[in-house]
């Protein structure tokens, strides 16, 4: 047990297999290191044992093969369920072929181990899980106490040297950004290994080694005290940019082969250490930046100045084209609600880090735009993988905007996380979630939503559509295809039925959706675009650009004469499908 | 925007008529609201609202057809929606208004 653990209650494990023997194993080989266990049979049963004592648990050992609800469902639950997802789980599987371990890992799992289970690699590997368990719990308590005026920072410069400086450093840090508590644990991450790895050279396998004879800590302290170490320093500089905090962190060792550790790949699947970087990269960060030789990184945390300020101080209108969404910025004031509201909602929509990981999986290059009309929007989009070669692609914009509007907003992510059945059925999902809705939302609201599966395999993209604006692909000459957006807005009636509808997706085109701002916003001549103005401008964008568009640049034309404030939330987003 | 809606009720055998003009928008939805109070307030079991003057309606002038379809239903009243022009025709369309509301095109 580490020093200082932060609850007083004893070190528990929830260990969950669908069978008797199996779980009874586990379970007696971890009493016998003084864990206590709480057994469950299936993902269902530890789901409920979960919600109902979030905090009661430092691990959970997960079989992966069970009925009711298996191993990666229940992962996939716990990872998108905040008070949860901080829980490390020890994935076990009888048959782990490589592919299996990677996708377990990319959804989240801390470690695989096989069955027949080896009981001392079960002891090592369940001790390193809860260690680093209690470690973040550690920071998350340290930044929940600390107040601090670091919010107001807008650049600084900061030197450490040890382990508890880098520690303490990153607390303060997490602070100064939005999602602080997912963001300290990745921080202290990255500085750490800046220490051990990068000033004081112990590599990747040196430091297996340490642990394993539980020398590490010792051996760090010994190094830093050497003379060859003790003036070398980690340096950290903080910059608040236009809508994104910038830290980079460089050390002055020799670098490494930073390549091997940011992807997370199947020959280190079965190493006890050595996925920290690649975890924080996945929960803490939107970019994660090497520079050769490795002993310099930048870490982006997008988000980091809200959208806040009061509705009544709209910013000046911009003169340039390609715009970014505007930040109407209020700096140097403390988060209230309406930052706190703002800042939740920009964690709605798909961070970049999914986006990159998206393109690598499908090769499509998804982008996408928000610009709240005021604080807060009533607009979303999202999307989530299916399998190999499917994944979602949603865009939903709710009538009103403001606070109500934005409100529905969170409603709404709610719903699409917990209706799991049907997701890659377009139409039956959103026959689902309307009524669903109809129950939730008060009279006069509504929504309408385009929802749809990718399937880059067959190059297509089937949709269900309410009472959105045409969803639109183009491939560069040619005219703009419309799709149709026709259906029953969302919420209004409970017998509403959708269908089904399809478009060819090949390669070399561009699917493109927007929320009904884009159509109706008056430039500052008062012309609207109108839908066929859409289709008109995202036919010439990408046929000028011979099919190299973002969003950013199909809306550049459009946000240069378009009259602002908005009057209403534009939302919109771009799937290009390489050749 | 900012100008409230144009309406006029009128009165005849068949029910009021709910006559509007030019723009129906987010703005307009607190006047809307005491338009639907004295359509409701005439107790008829059919209600009309002619389009036929509207040039353009937004998302949220759907939401107000919307509350009052709920609220006749409530006091058992039908709404019948009628003459919609243009980009005004189009909207109901997207939306399916048709399997909501009786919609006559003359």
């Amino acid at each position: 047990m580490p020093e200082g653990s932060p609850k007083s209650r004893a070190t528990r494990c929830l260990v969950v297999d669908d069978e008797r023997m199996n779980r009874e194993v586990v379970i007696a080989n971890l009493r016998a290191v003084g864990y206590e266990t709480v057994p469950a049979e299936d993902g269902q049963q530890a789901w409920l044992t979960l919600n109902a004592a979030p905090d009661d648990f430092d691990v959970i050992l997960l079989d992966r093969s069970m009925p009711r609800m298996g191993g990666m469902e229940l992962l996939a639950k716990l990872k998108a369920d905040d008070a949860l997802s901080h829980i490390p789980v020890i994935m076990q599987t009888a048959r782990a072929s490589s592919e299996d371990v990677v996708e377990g890992i990319k959804a989240g799992v801390y470690h695989y181990l096989s069955k027949p289970l080896d009981r001392q690699l079960l002891l090592s590997v369940t001790a390193a899980a809860i260690e680093e368990h209690q470690r973040y719990l550690r920071l998350r308590d340290e930044v929940a106490r600390r107040t601090t005026a670091m919010i107001l920072m807008s650049s600084g410069t900061f030197h450490f040297r040890t382990l508890a400086e880098a520690n303490n450093l990153a607390v303060s840090l997490a602070r100064a950004c939005p999602r602080s508590q997912h963001l300290v644990v990745g921080l202290s991450e990255i500085f750490t290994n800046a220490i051990e790895h990068g000033n004081l050279g112990i590599t990747f396998e040196e430091k297996a080694k340490l642990l394993a004879e539980k020398r590490w800590r010792k051996q760090v302290d010994a190094l830093l005290d050497a003379p060859q170490n003790r003036d070398k320093r980690v340096t950290v500089t903080f910059e608040r940019l236009a809508g994104e905090v910038r830290i980079t962190v460089r050390d002055e060792g020799a670098g490494f082969d930073w390549r091997r550790y940011v992807e997370l790949d199947q020959t280190r699947a079965f190493a006890v250490h050595g996925r920290g970087i690649a975890m924080a990269r996945q929960l803490s960060f939107d970019v994660l930046e090497y520079r050769d030789p490795g002993n310099e990184v930048i870490c982006l945390i997008r988000g980091g100045e809200q959208p806040c300020a009061p509705e009544a101080a709209p910013a000046p209108p911009p003169k340039v084209v390609a715009v970014p969404p505007q930040r109407a910025v209020a700096p140097s004031q403390a988060p209230d609600e309406m930052q706190i509201a703002c800042s939740m909602q920009s964690e709605l929509l798909p961070p970049q880090a999914e986006l990159d990981w998206l393109a690598k999986r499908y090769g499509v290059r998804i982008s996408g735009f928000f610009e709240p009309s005021s604080a807060l929007g009533g607009d979303l989009w999202g999307l989530d993988p299916i399998d190999d070669h499917r994944f979602l692609l949603w865009l939903a914009d709710f009538s009103g905007h403001g606070v109500t509007a934005a409100l529905n907003t969170f409603r709404l992510h709610t719903l699409l996380e917990h209706i799991t059945e049907d997701r890659d059925q377009p139409a039956v999902f959103l026959t689902e979630l309307n009524q669903r809705l109809v129950g939730l939302l008060p009279l006069g609201q509504y929504a309408t939503m385009l929802y749809g599966v990718v399937d880059v395999r067959e190059g297509s993209f089937t949709y269900a559509a309410a009472a959105a604006p045409r969803p639109l692909v183009v491939c560069p000459g040619e005219p703009a295809v419309q799709g149709d957006g026709s259906g029953l807005p969302l919420g209004v009636s409970r017998t509403a039925r959708y269908v089904d509808r399809v478009l060819p997706l090949l390669p070399g085109s561009v699917l493109f959706m927007a929320s009904d701002a884009l159509a109706e916003s008056p430039s500052e001549t008062g012309q609207k675009l109108g839908s066929a103005g859409v289709a008109n401008l995202v036919g010439e964008v990408v046929t000028a650009r011979a099919g190299e568009v973002d969003v950013n640049s199909i809306l550049a034309p459009f946000l240069a004469t378009v009259q602002r404030p908005l009057r209403d939330d534009l939302t919109a987003v771009c799937c290009l499908r390489p050749e | 925007m900012g100008v409230p809606v144009k309406y006029e009720i009128i009165d005849d055998d068949g029910g009021p008529t709910l006559i509007l003009k030019d723009q129906l928008t987010v703005s307009d939805r607190e006047v809307f609201d005491t338009v639907i109070d004295k359509l409701l307030a005439r107790k008829r079991s059919k209600l009309t609202v002619d389009l036929a003057g509207l040039d353009y309606m937004d998302s949220a002038g759907l939401g107000m057809l919307l509350t009052l379809r709920d609220r006749a239903e409530r006091a058992s009243a039908e709404v019948v929606i009628r003459r919609p022009r243009s980009e005004v025709r189009e909207l109901l369309l997207l939306a399916c208004f048709d399997s909501l509301f009786t919609i006559e095109h003359t």
